[in-house]
């Protein structure tokens, strides 16, 4: 697969502080690509270098295996942080002057301005925008030059619900087309629902990154309610079992390797307990990440 | 390079504040410099009232060849309206961090500070042919002279009002760069002018040769105000090249300090 972006020993030091410390980084074509850490862990500003509008320290990265320059952020389209416009343009005139800075047809803005669901605002002005609207022109905004990468910056910061779902719909759809996209989020939720693969950073140091399926593989645990009074005992004697947790009145079951939830459920009935709830648990990335900001 | 200013243009011709400024300061400018006859006139009417004439006549206010020094060296008081709009113009890309996002959009720094430039150099030219436009047509108006060489002469003194114009606009903009608040750089610009004439009278004494370099100094030393020929002084009625050189290089001092800052800080 084509390399889109690779990153060697990314570094950016703010005076004493180290925001960034020698991060190492590939990202392939068509991936949807995580990148995942607390709050100043150094997202943004390893963004910002990508971006040119941070100076590194030290070390380089490369776009489609060119040395960056400000004719290849043209073909990137990237939302960092929060959406920047002029506040007394539209967002129609906001666009146009968007398309002449990318040297893009401005042919697009309309098509970008319907996927976004803002046709019917577009002579409004940006100022009089609601946040998910202005979130959903950064993004319209990004996607005017029909780019292959796609970076975007918390883009569900401070939506609701309604709002998030919107996003998370756009990002599926635009991640549909084959685009190559970088999401930076502190919602591990959200990554695990859209991204391929994942990047974790801790203060600045890239502490993992691998796809996202390989999380939940492993031990599986199983959820476990039933009207018997000694289903701890039952439980107990089944041969997969590893740990039980009790927890708000169900039975948090870690199976052994080899052992799935269905032989659990057959172990049970065998024994003349029929449970009322039975749910796999696959590991979440929260659960993961935990981990992984705990060991690193 | 044309694209660069139209992006400049597209970002202003929207802003009514844009509108405003550029509207006080071309409309003041054309009726202060065209009104001089009313002035004389109303000067005249003073003076009979203390029982004493003048004669407005032999004023040669908007006479071939005088009338270019006069309207330019007037005309270079209004400069700091066209100094607010600019600072305001850069201020603003900090204060709604459009700067940085023009920068991710796929903008070299060097190429937005070149925007901002190019914009400078069009209000500058443009002050220009308004001056040019009023002191032609007061001239042929109230000259009695209409002969060409004399409707020729000092003519190049427009360079330097040119020059007057996009140096301080060239300040403006390195001073906003620098300072990034709208407020803050207002005041510095406004101040400017005191603040070296403090430290000139204060190194007068020591070393005066250095006073004609300072850059608000040397402004005043390209084009000197021309009334005192008026009242039978001499004055300085060609360009001089020394002057010329010094306001040129400051000028130049000025962009690329803008450009510096732009391009190594992290925004």
């Amino acid at each position: 697969m084509e390399t889109v972006l690779s990153i060697s020993n990314l570094t950016k030091h703010f005076g004493k502080i180290k925001a960034v410390s020698n991060v190492n980084l590939q990202v392939k074509a068509g991936q949807v690509f995580g990148m995942l850490g607390p709050n100043g862990s150094g997202k943004t500003t390893t963004l910002g270098m990508l971006m040119g509008v941070v100076n590194p320290t030290s070390g380089s990265f490369k776009w489609f295996g060119e040395e960056p320059t400000h004719h290849i952020r043209k073909k990137i389209g990237a939302v960092l942080e929060h959406p920047i416009f002029y506040p007394y343009l539209s967002g129609q005139k906001n666009l146009e002057l968007n398309a002449m800075i990318k040297e893009c047809d401005p042919a697009n803005i309309p098509k970008v301005l319907e996927l976004v669901e803002l046709s019917d605002r577009k002579d409004d002005k940006y100022k009089t925008y609601s946040l998910g609207m202005k979130q959903r022109l950064a993004i319209a905004s990004a996607l005017l030059n029909e780019p292959t990468v796609l970076i975007l910056d918390e883009p569900t910061n401070g939506l609701d619900p309604m709002g998030i779902a919107e996003i998370r719909e756009l990002i599926k759809k635009i991640a549909a087309q084959g685009k190559t996209i970088i999401l930076a989020s502190h919602l591990l939720d959200e990554v695990q629902k859209v991204c391929t693969h994942f990047a974790v950073l801790k203060r600045g140091v890239l502490v993992h990154t691998g796809p996202v399926d390989d999380v939940g593989r492993g031990s599986e645990t199983v959820e476990v309610t039933a009207d018997v009074e000694n289903l701890n005992e039952v439980l107990l004697k089944f041969a997969g079992t590893s740990t039980i947790n009790r927890e708000d009145g169900t039975f948090q079951v870690s199976l052994r390797d080899g052992f799935r939830s269905q032989d659990l459920n057959k172990f049970l009935f065998e024994n003349g307990v029929i449970a009322s709830h039975l749910v796999t648990r696959k590991k979440s990335l929260e659960k993961q990440f935990l981990e992984i900001l705990a060991g690193a | 390079m044309l694209h660069l200013l139209q992006i400049d243009l597209k970002k202003l011709t929207s802003y009514r504040t844009f509108w405003v400024i550029c509207g006080l300061y071309f409309v003041t400018l054309a009726v202060a410099t065209a009104s001089g006859m009313e002035f004389l006139k109303w000067l005249a009417r003073m003076f009979e009232d203390f029982g004493q004439e003048i004669n407005i006549d032999r004023i040669p206010l908007y006479h071939f060849p005088d009338v270019w020094l006069n309207l330019i060296w007037f005309s270079g008081w209004f400069k700091i309206v066209l100094a607010i709009m600019v600072v305001i113009s850069v201020t603003n890309e900090y204060s709604y961090r459009t700067l940085r996002q023009n920068i991710i959009d796929g903008m070299s720094r060097a190429e937005f500070v070149t925007s901002k430039v190019l914009t400078n150099v069009l209000l500058s030219i443009i002050s220009v042919a308004m001056i040019f436009f009023i002191g032609l047509v007061t001239g042929l108006i109230y000259s009695p002279t209409q002969a060409y060489e004399s409707i020729l002469t000092d003519v190049d003194f427009f360079l330097a009002y040119f020059l007057e114009i996009f140096f301080f606009l060239s300040y403006t903009l390195m001073i906003s760069v620098l300072i990034q608040r709208a407020g803050l750089s207002i005041i510095v610009v406004l101040l400017s002018q005191m603040i070296e004439l403090i430290i000139t009278v204060n190194i007068n004494e020591d070393i005066p040769w250095l006073v004609p370099y300072f850059p608000m100094r040397s402004l005043w030393n390209l084009i000197e105000c021309p009334y005192p020929r008026y009242a039978f002084q001499e004055i300085k009625d060609y360009l001089d090249p020394l002057s010329f050189a010094i306001v040129a290089g400051w000028t130049i001092v000025f962009n690329l300090v803008a450009y510096r800052k732009i391009k190594k800080s992290d925004i």
